[in-house]
């Protein structure tokens, strides 16, 4: 076990020494594919966490053209929760708001001086749960709303809403895409590496078989250059990552849309499962062509 | 119809009986033919015939000259014993195992057991001298100390260990071809197959090939070679057998195993 091992390592050593310049082409591949691909998903993954967090704010104010008295505040509880679960409900009176909007306006709450506390309506705010924040699910409870007792108007940000719901949409399709390059870039760069080492090694090949090398004696060393082809180009591809994010951070750090979103890398358990990805691409482009292009 | 039968190295026979499990040579009885060619026909396409109705049998520990002109079918002959060509008609067997019955997995299992001396040398030029003779021992997955030391040895007895660590392509045909035939002999193998192992040598160097021979004869390697240099086999004791277009056209030696033109 221990001189097969010693002899595979060797064989996929010269491998490496008489095919170098083929074999950094390749890592250079898989490097940029991997960039690509875990740039896109890491901005994706950041924004759609931000989306998130954004999202715990969000609620939907239901205009009312008349006060509800305590007592009918149940009543409207049970309604509400009929169509779903929601976190919570608070009832707005025409006071509380002019109060919230005078705290809102702070040092300008002068301008309100002229209006009477009953100029703003009063109002329900509800908190629906996570499940339901999606535009389509926000649509069908908005409508429902309204036909409370009293209700006038609906209101949850659906223009930002809708916005933010496409770009996430867009985002979704540019890592689908660039994961879909990753797949092909990868499989076909390493299964045209394996080719033209076996076709380098025609010569070397055809002796080996005459002298009665196993399948596994050579195409064990073809595999492991599959692997290191992916190990070190998915480092070399997330370190660049990796790299590029401090700068990006340190750069553009201070009050901003970046700071908002509190940007972070991603999490081990991604970036390893990101090398793992790359190694089994890897691994299945010099099977295929140890396959396609050896008789062995 | 003629089927050529050419079978490109390490390609599966084709035919209808059920692939078998190979018969080791070193645990091959000693009073049985160790090689035996029943009726062995090649012809390639369109219609040369290399080889016909050739019968031939050669014993356990047996030396044997196969002897002729260019064109005589003596490296077709040595090409079906290691399977690397399958005969268009008859039976090859080597160590009671019909070739033609052998499956993928087992032709590579009795080539490591088969040292051949080709006579393209087919050694591989990028490699070091070393690399190139060391290679049917990785094969076998042979400790690295007992490659060094057979490897050393091999050197020494074809007098080119000063050459170890040279690129195989810069070295001369005749170091070439000692190279060959020392990789043929590196695992001392039961069965040496050597064709024309000495046509780039000088007197000397055929005289260090034609001890190496004898040597590993002695140790109980069964030794074919294919040559045309009467040099070697003239004043020889061993079995001479003569091919002529394909056929045998006669032998002489002390021993008298069936060799038939059938």
């Amino acid at each position: 076990m221990g001189h097969k091992t010693y002899f595979h390592i060797k064989q996929t050593g010269r491998n490496l020494r008489h095919n170098w310049p083929t074999q950094l082409m390749t890592v250079m591949t898989i490097s940029l594919s991997v960039l690509i691909f875990s740039f896109f998903l890491l901005i994706y993954l950041n924004i759609v966490n931000a989306g998130s967090r954004l999202g715990d704010e969000l609620r939907l104010i239901v205009y009312l053209n008349e006060e509800v008295q305590p007592e009918a505040r149940p009543m409207y509880e049970n309604k509400i929760r009929d169509f779903g679960k929601v976190e919570r409900i608070e009832f707005i009176s025409r006071a509380e708001a002019f109060e919230r909007l005078g705290r809102q306006l702070d040092s300008e709450k002068d301008v309100l001086a002229d209006l009477g506390p009953d100029f703003l309506p009063p109002s329900i705010e509800v908190y629906p749960q996570r499940n339901m924040r999606n535009l389509t699910g926000l649509k069908q409870f908005s409508d429902y709303l309204t036909t409370l007792p009293s209700a006038d108007k609906v209101q949850y940000g659906q223009s930002w809403m809708e916005k933010f719901g496409y770009f996430i949409e867009l985002l979704r399709v540019i890592v689908i895409l660039s994961g879909v390059l990753l797949i092909m870039a990868t499989v076909f760069m390493v299964s045209s590496t394996i080719r033209l080492t076996v076709v380098a090694k025609e010569a070397e090949l055809e002796v080996l078989r005459l002298v009665g090398a196993d399948n596994k004696f050579i195409q064990t060393p073809l595999l492991i250059e599959g692997i290191m082809q992916g190990i070190i180009g998915s480092a070399c591809g997330l370190l660049l990552l990796y790299l590029i994010f401090q700068w990006t951070t340190g750069h553009l750090s201070g009050p901003g849309f970046l700071n908002m979103l509190d940007f972070s890398f991603f999490p081990p358990k991604t970036t390893a499962i990101i090398a793992a990805s790359s190694v089994l691409l890897c691994v299945g482009g010099s099977m295929i062509s140890i396959r396609k292009h050896m008789r062995i | 119809m003629v089927d050529n039968g050419s079978t490109p190295a390490g390609s599966i026979p084709r035919n209808n009986q059920k692939p078998v499990l190979i018969k080791m040579l070193k645990s091959f009885p000693d009073d049985m033919p160790i090689v035996d060619i029943v009726k062995a026909t090649k012809v390639y396409p369109p219609d040369i015939i290399a080889v016909q109705n050739v019968s031939l049998a050669v014993g356990k520990g047996e030396l044997v000259f196969l002897t002729g002109m260019s064109g005589a079918g003596k490296t077709t002959l040595l090409k079906m014993i290691c399977c690397i060509e399958r005969p268009t008609k008859g039976v090859i067997e080597v160590a009671g195992n019909d070739l033609s019955r052998i499956r993928q997995s087992e032709i590579q299992k009795l080539r490591r057991q088969i040292g051949v001396v080709y006579q393209d040398f087919k050694i591989l030029p990028r490699q070091t001298v070393y690399e190139n003779i060391a290679i049917p021992m990785e094969v076998m997955y042979r400790s690295p100390k007992v490659i060094r030391k057979r490897v050393g040895q091999l050197l020494e007895i074809l007098g080119i260990t000063h050459k170890r660590e040279v690129q195989a392509a810069k070295l001369s045909r005749g170091e070439q071809q000692r190279v060959a035939i020392a990789r043929a002999a590196a695992n001392a193998p039961p069965l040496i197959l050597a064709d024309e192992p000495t046509g780039n040598l000088d007197q000397e160097a055929s005289g260090y090939v034609m001890e190496l021979f004898e040597q590993l004869n002695k140790s109980g390697s069964t030794v074919i070679i294919a040559t045309h240099d009467e040099s070697i086999y003239r004043k020889s004791r061993h079995r001479t057998v003569e091919l002529a277009h394909g056929l045998f056209s006669g032998h002489v030696g002390h021993r008298q195993l069936p060799l038939i033109n059938a």
